[in-house]
């Protein structure tokens, strides 16, 4: 074993300790491993020096001010610190190794080094270093410490600059597509890491010298790297060729990240990259986007999303564009139906010389409404991956052109969206019993419910849609029940209960006419006068105010004799059953089927179908053949263009015989009708009803039209009341909020129309205006 | 795994890896010495030149029933200050006063901090609550002072008198 040196001497231990500590650190060149009796000799020699000088003599007397000088160490530190300068110092590249290989085979041996040193002074650590810092010396560290900051004072940064060159001349090498030895770029930019040393606090991370010297150089020549060969690819490529590059060279430095880059770096680096190469190209890629919506890339379309959906604000004028694009092709395609309509018409009086009649079929208009939705909704969920700023976009391009378009708005039409209208029109026809099955196997509820979603008058929806299900819940036209309340549903459902409040009631009413009908063909039965009465009556009792159905009080009609007993009976058994209501006959509405005997002999007898009216036309030719239209109004009670009309399908079925002929002297009042003799006809049930020249049609537009306006107008003021009789006082501007937002469920409400609201709510003393633009409510 | 540890006077002691590990000392040296992995290696001697024998024998009886156990954290000073000495530990160290230094002084040279606590612990205890003159028998100290220093000692520290 061999002789440790004596402990009192400075100069002795340190020569016994220095050969080991050359071979520790690196310096030996025989590069002979370290052997345990070398670690342990050189760690006793410094415990010690340590241990045994604290307690020499010399110590104890040349000062007792404090016992912590006791401790020893700080001549073996100083020998060390300055060993360990000198070391680093003469350390030299050997050609023809880079810079960058020297640094970093040099630092790998180094640590490795600096490693054992702490351990073989490990007793100096333990006391001596300990105390230091804890009476505040901040220039004494422990020996790996130290160490590191040796390097750092001697080798780092002296060649910082150089080095960091060196790094980056490599990366830009690498970005080239060549290949280079990451392990060396891993180990030095760690090493900038490590050396940064708050010598303050030991333990706290510190990356002052990864961000200074690193960090910062770094991003600016990414940044040079990308802002030079995107504009440079951009000059000779496409917007699609660029958005794969972008996207590859994304992912290229996203794996340069995790290869050898501190963690920290990540979001300053994204940030370069999406600045430099989404940011600083988004026009020209925005340039493009209505391109490849026009070619229909999906593809492409997912990556330009998926690019700029790295930097969410960019995102904002991108929505926008898709938005306008929607809102222009589905105008554009109403525009087409629009022209398509025109054309038919026109070719149509070429040929036949009728006069055109522009009607627009609801199924066309429905159906070319929602393949432009379908479209881009499916553009929304691939390609947008149903980002929520998209889905936003699309439903506000679908509002937009959904009740603002040619045939919705035709220029000069200040009325509520034809939209409304002709969805219920569709409606209608898909609800309705139909011969042409195949006519109605491509719509469905669902088309309905698309578009309705993005009603802005769900209001007039709600109105036409009613008047057309009352007429196929009186005369029986629907296909199913169930269809009926499928849409109902859901239309509750989408919208609210109260929406479909007034429907709910029709489809009540419906239901208790049924059970009316059988209780009257039983009282019927028992009445003396039961053979009179027309025992298969179907009764419908509407509530009044539920339906779209308008009694008029000058109607002088006068109901046939046949059917008076059948009236009393029922008014007779209504009138017990619930004492005191009032029932108001709509004879308008009212149908019924006659059996007609002009057939040939041996034949069965004709059925006919039609409206009272024309029942009450044809009834009275049982006692004569002819009768001028004048007689006809005597008898009946209707004005005469009511009965032209009723009679018009009777010609046309060559039922009656006008003299004189020609369709002007149906109107009148001398022309003779006169019925044939012997009736001939294909089917043996003829409908008059259908060939009715309507004067409703015209009438209920208007009516319906005069009925949203109303019931907005009660519906704002309901509105205006609840608001203020809560708040008791709101200003002008306050008001008008409440009231749009409240009615955005039902329609878009007009501020003019809000004004005249509130000016009647003045007038009739319900609310006070102020002088300050206010109101205030009065109970 | 196990190694050998040669006491000052020559001794060798066959131990378990983890017994060794005991001592910071020992393990530094194997991690650094990269003999970490699981060859048994017979030969690898190491040297302990600041410890005879019998003291080594008695320093590695501890290390041996201890192998398993788990410490307190090194930093955690409070709990380490404040926690008794176990009494296993207490049963182990009552040795004779020559021993019981130079099991401290071995702890403290090897780096087995828990000995090393538990060794001040019982010294301690041995001076708690006796006067000056009791504490100069129970260790063998001579006192060197003159009257008057002692007079002025005395002076110096009234304030922790127990009285």
């Amino acid at each position: 074993m061999t002789e440790l040196p004596k402990s009192n001497d400075l100069n002795a231990t340190w020569n016994f300790v220095e050969p080991g500590l050359k071979r520790i650190i690196g310096g030996s060149e025989d590069n002979v491993g370290v052997t345990p009796q070398m670690y342990m000799n050189v760690y006793s020699a410094i415990y010690n020096y340590c241990v045994n000088k604290s307690r020499s003599p010399n110590n104890l007397s040349s000062n007792n001010a404090s016992q912590s000088s006791l401790l020893v160490g700080a001549e073996i530190y100083e020998r060390l610190k300055k060993y360990l300068s000198v070391y680093v110092k003469q350390l030299q590249r050997t050609p023809p190794e880079s810079f960058l290989e020297f640094y970093v085979k040099r630092w790998t041996r180094y640590t490795v080094g600096a490693g054992y040193l702490n351990h073989v002074f490990d007793y100096m650590n333990r006391y001596w270093v300990q105390k230091e810092r804890n009476d505040g010396r901040r220039d004494i560290f422990d020996v790996n410490t130290l160490a590191l900051l040796t390097w750092r004072d001697y080798m780092f940064l002296p060649h910082a600059e150089y080095l960091v060159k060196e790094i980056l001349a490599q990366i830009e090498l690498q970005r080239d597509n060549q290949v280079i030895d990451t392990k060396f770029l891993s180990t030095a930019i760690k090493s900038f890491v490590l050396l940064g040393i708050d010598v303050q606090d030991l333990k706290k991370p510190n990356l002052h010298i990864y961000i200074d010297n690193f960090e910062k150089p770094f991003l600016e020549s990414t940044r040079q790297f990308y802002a030079a060969e995107s504009a440079e690819y951009l000059s000779s490529h496409n917007v699609v060729d660029y958005l794969r590059k972008a996207e590859q060279r994304i992912n290229e430095e996203e794996s340069r990240e995790t290869l050898y880059l501190d963690e920290h770096s990540k979001k300053p680096l994204t940030d370069t990259l999406n600045d430099v190469l989404i940011v600083a190209h988004s026009q020209v890629m925005y340039d493009e986007f209505a391109n490849l919506l026009e070619q229909n890339q999906i593809d492409h379309i997912a990556k330009m999303f998926a690019l700029f959906n790295r930097v969410p604000s960019t995102l904002d004028p991108l929505a926008e564009i898709f938005q306008t694009y929607i809102d222009l092709k589905g105008i554009t395609a109403i525009d087409n139906l629009k022209n398509d309509i025109q054309n038919e018409a026109s070719k149509a009086e070429a040929t036949g010389g009728k006069k055109p009649k522009q009607q627009v079929d609801p199924k066309l208009y429905v159906k070319a409404l929602i393949q432009v939705y379908k479209k881009f909704q499916q553009i929304v969920s691939t390609a947008f991956q149903n980002h929520p700023i998209f889905v936003k976009a699309l439903d506000s391009a679908c509002r937009q052109y959904i009740n603002n378009n040619s045939i919705a708005k035709p220029p000069g039409f200040r009325g509520t969206s034809k939209t409304s209208d002709l969805l219920a029109k569709y409606s209608d026809n898909l609800l309705k019993k139909n011969k042409d099955a195949d006519a109605t196997s491509d719509m469905s509820v669902d088309d309905i419910m698309v578009i309705f979603k993005f009603l802005n008058d769900k209001d007039a929806f709600e109105t036409h849609y009613r008047r057309l299900l009352a007429k196929r819940l009186i005369h029986g036209t629907s296909s199913s029940t169930e269809a009926e309340e499928t849409v109902i549903q859901r239309l509750q459902s989408e919208n609210s209960m109260e929406y479909t409040s007034k429907i709910t009631r029709m489809f009540q009413d419906v239901r208790s006419s049924h059970t009316l009908r059988a209780t009257f063909k039983d009282e019927a039965s028992k009445r003396a006068d039961s053979k009179s009465i027309v025992a298969d009556f179907e009764p419908f009792v509407l509530t009044e105010t539920m339906w779209p159905f308008s009694f008029s009080k000058n109607n002088k009609f006068q109901l046939p004799a046949d059917l008076v007993p059948t009236y009393s009976a029922f008014q007779d058994l209504y009138g017990q059953q619930h004492s005191g209501r009032i029932l108001k006959w709509l004879w308008n509405l009212s149908r019924g089927d006659i059996k007609a005997n002009l057939q040939k002999p041996g034949r069965a007898p004709f059925t006919l179908s039609c409206t009272l009216y024309q029942m009450a036309i044809l009834l009275p030719y049982n006692d004569s053949d002819t009768y001028t239209l004048s007689e006809l109004c005597k008898l009946t009670g209707l004005d005469a263009p009511v009965i032209s009309n009723a009679i018009v399908p009777m010609v046309k079925y060559r039922l009656l015989q006008p003299s004189p002929g020609g369709m002007d002297a149906l109107s009148q009042l001398d022309t003779k009708f006169t019925v044939v003799t012997e009736f001939k006809s294909k089917k043996l049930k003829v409908n008059l009803v259908q060939g009715v020249r309507s004067l409703e049609s015209k009438q209920e537009v208007e009516d319906a039209e005069r009925e949203i306006n109303e019931d907005r107008r009660y519906y704002l003021k309901a509105c205006i009341v609840r608001i203020m009789k809560a708040r008791k006082h709101l200003s002008h501007a306050a008001l008008l909020n409440e009231v749009v937002q409240q009615s955005h469920q039902r329609f878009s409400a007009k501020v003019a129309d809000i004004k005249k609201c509130i000016d009647e709510l003045v007038d009739t003393e319900y609310l006070q205006r102020n002088e300050d633009q206010s109101y205030d409510y009065l109970a | 795994m196990s190694i050998s540890i040669i006491s000052s006077d020559g001794e060798p002691f066959k131990v378990e890896r983890k017994v060794a590990e005991r001592s910071v000392l020992i393990k530094n040296m194997l991690g650094d010495l990269g003999n970490d992995d699981d060859d048994d290696d017979e030969s690898f001697e190491v040297p302990i030149p600041n410890v005879r024998g019998s003291v080594l024998q008695k320093i590695l009886e501890w290390c041996e029933h201890h192998k398993d156990t788990a410490f307190p954290d090194d930093e955690d000073d409070d709990s380490r200050k404040s926690a008794p000495v176990e009494e296993w530990d207490r049963e182990f160290l009552r040795v004779d006063q020559e021993m019981l230094y130079e099991i401290i002084l071995g702890a403290n040279y090897l780096n087995i901090r828990p000995l090393l606590d538990a060794g001040c612990k019982v010294v301690a205890e041995m001076i708690r609550g006796k006067t000056p003159e009791e504490i100069r028998r129970t260790f063998n100290i001579v006192n060197d002072f003159s009257p008057e220093e002692e007079a002025a000692i005395k002076r110096e520290n009234e304030w922790a008198e127990d009285r």
